[in-house]
């Protein structure tokens, strides 16, 4: 180890943020550099100075008065209703547009009844049926006017998808998995189709790339909050790989093997835990359920589970 | 201790009503020994962070308690930030009045892709970056501050002092030294201000500092090492 790359992660070091491999080094190099040991402790004299002037905590008085004012506040305030995102957030109106497809077909309405002839020109010249044009351009697909995913089939044998979609008419949209378009549209299915057939293809096709951050992302959404449990269970198997990696994957398991109301559900999300039982979290709803949980077998399970704990100290 | 190594006590953070991502409550440390995470840390932030959801959801379904619930668990460490860094009462009562009137209004649109904790930082420090940079614009005196009915103070009559009690001299020292800090800290940047504030005041870990200010650890990591190097440089006189 270097004296320049030590001296640069000297903060890190003295703020525990190096990892302990680091750290370790580091250590051994200060032990035998004196120059990098002067340097430590002139780090040590700045922080002991910063020392002298801690932070001060509000007063009582203070937090008191700003509860009560933020109370008197709230009386009177309302959360974002749909007319007030309307009128006042236009980032949030372009989302209610993108996220909800009842709303998008009945702005379609209005303008439609407004300009029928120049809307239906615009929608015939944008209108496009899975050419090769079409999917190399996609960029050129707005969410926005996507009102829902009718099928989606993959080709046997190979990674191509066929995707029937309802924008201001019906559209199909083909293209390999790795599409941006296709994932797009497997995206918004997963999320905002009334179809769960749909969610359940579109999820399907998701799990084979959860690497993918967006998909993992889609995924969790769908084990959370899918009213269909073939939905959730199809997301709980493609996010298996990550529970021991992704703090947010194992919160969402944790939060299904808690709370799903379908056993299937929260049986294989016990299952998933098996390889991340040493994590204290994991131990804590392993230990409650195993005391508590009405499920006779995740009661049983979740005992054997605690039974075979390592120690922590 | 093991032989040769070397023995530098101080105190990192300690000050913040720790929950998600911020570091053990130990008020000392050795520096050859930092703390390994905390089992009980760890499985309180993981079990708060499931509270905070719990709250949220109920919070969205228009639930005003459970919302009032997640501001009891936050708003004082909130208001510590944003004391800490306007230096005055009030402005520091607005911006949590805003911060959690902001939060209230749009916790419909809150998708979970954070944790609760990072999602009313991010509000929070938003809104005091927004002053440092009105305030670097309007050059105001740092340790002058005003109380909530517009008079003026000095902000280190409010620093609570156990050890200069009865040697004026010693307080003097202080005080001069408050001064000095105050300075060097208003030649940063608002946001390696808003790091360091983070990471040494707060006690937040970078990768939680990098969420909050919608960047990437390695960039507060960098922007970390400036605004030390810059305070060590500006104080590098005092012993």
């Amino acid at each position: 180890m270097k004296c320049e790359w030590l001296r640069e992660n000297l903060v890190l070091y003295a703020y525990n943020e190096l990892a302990d491999d680091a750290r370790f080094e580091t250590e051994q190099h200060l032990a035998r550099c004196p120059e990098c040991a002067t340097e430590l402790r002139s780090l040590g004299v700045f922080h002991a100075v910063f020392e002298q002037l801690p932070v001060q905590e509000p007063t009582p008085n203070l937090l008191a008065a700003s509860r009560m004012r933020l109370q008197e506040s709230l009386e009177t305030a309302e959360q974002g209703g749909l007319w007030q995102r309307l009128t006042f957030d236009p980032f949030v109106w372009f989302r209610q547009i993108s996220f909800a497809p009842a709303l998008t077909a009945v702005i379609f309405i209005v303008g439609f009844a407004g300009g029928v002839g120049m809307t239906y020109r615009f929608l015939r010249a944008d209108h496009f049926t899975g050419t090769t044009a079409a999917i190399t351009s996609p960029s050129g697909m707005d969410e926005s006017s996507v009102a829902g995913i009718r099928s989606i089939s993959q080709q046997p044998g190979s990674n191509n998808v066929t995707i029937q979609y309802d924008s201001l008419s019906p559209k199909e949209a083909q293209g390999s998995l790795n599409d941006q378009r296709i994932q797009q549209l497997l995206l918004f299915a997963a999320r905002n189709n009334y179809n769960s057939g749909v969610r359940m293809d579109s999820v399907s096709l998701l799990t084979q790339q959860p690497a993918n951050d967006h998909v993992r992302e889609t995924l969790v959404y769908a084990l959370r909050y899918d009213s269909n449990p073939g939905v959730r269970l199809k997301a709980l198997d493609g996010l298996s790989n990550y529970v021991k990696d992704d703090v947010r994957v194992r919160d969402a398991v944790l939060e299904a093997l808690m709370d799903d109301s379908n056993q299937g559900v929260r049986i294989d999300a016990l299952k998933l835990l098996n390889s991340v039982e040493a994590d204290s979290s994991v131990r804590i709803v392993l230990q409650k359920l195993a005391q508590s949980d009405k499920n006779v077998y995740i009661r049983s399970q979740a005992k054997a589970m605690v039974a075979q704990m390592p120690e922590m100290n | 201790m093991p032989a040769g190594t070397i023995a530098v006590p101080f105190k990192i953070g300690g000050f913040a009503n720790r929950r998600h991502g911020q570091q053990s409550d130990s008020k000392t440390r050795i520096l050859e020994t930092p703390n390994p995470p905390v089992l009980g840390d760890m499985a309180g932030q993981s079990v708060s962070r499931m509270e905070d959801a719990t709250l949220v959801r109920e919070a969205q379904r228009g639930n005003r308690a459970a919302f009032e619930s997640l501001v009891r668990n936050y708003d004082q460490a909130v208001l510590r930030l944003a004391l800490h860094l306007t230096g005055s009462e009030h402005e520091a009562q607005d911006v949590y009045q805003e911060a959690f009137l902001k939060a209230y209004k749009s916790i419909g649109n809150f998708r979970f892709e954070c944790s609760f904790y990072t999602w009313i930082y991010r509000i929070v420090t938003n809104l005091c970056l927004d002053h440092l940079r009105k305030r670097q614009v309007r050059k105001e005196d740092a340790p002058v501050a005003t109380d909530e009915h517009g008079e003026q103070y000095d902000l280190l009559d409010q620093v609570p002092d156990g050890r200069s009690g009865a040697n004026p001299e010693r307080e003097l020292m202080r005080r001069e030294m408050g001064t000095r800090i105050g300075a060097a800290l208003e030649k940063l940047t608002p946001r390696e201000r808003m790091v360091f504030e983070l990471k040494h005041y707060q006690g937040l870990k970078l990768r939680t500092v990098g969420e909050v200010l919608n960047t990437t650890e390695e960039t507060a990591k960098n922007t970390l090492f400036r605004a030390t190097q810059k305070l060590r440089g500006a104080l590098a006189d005092i012993r």
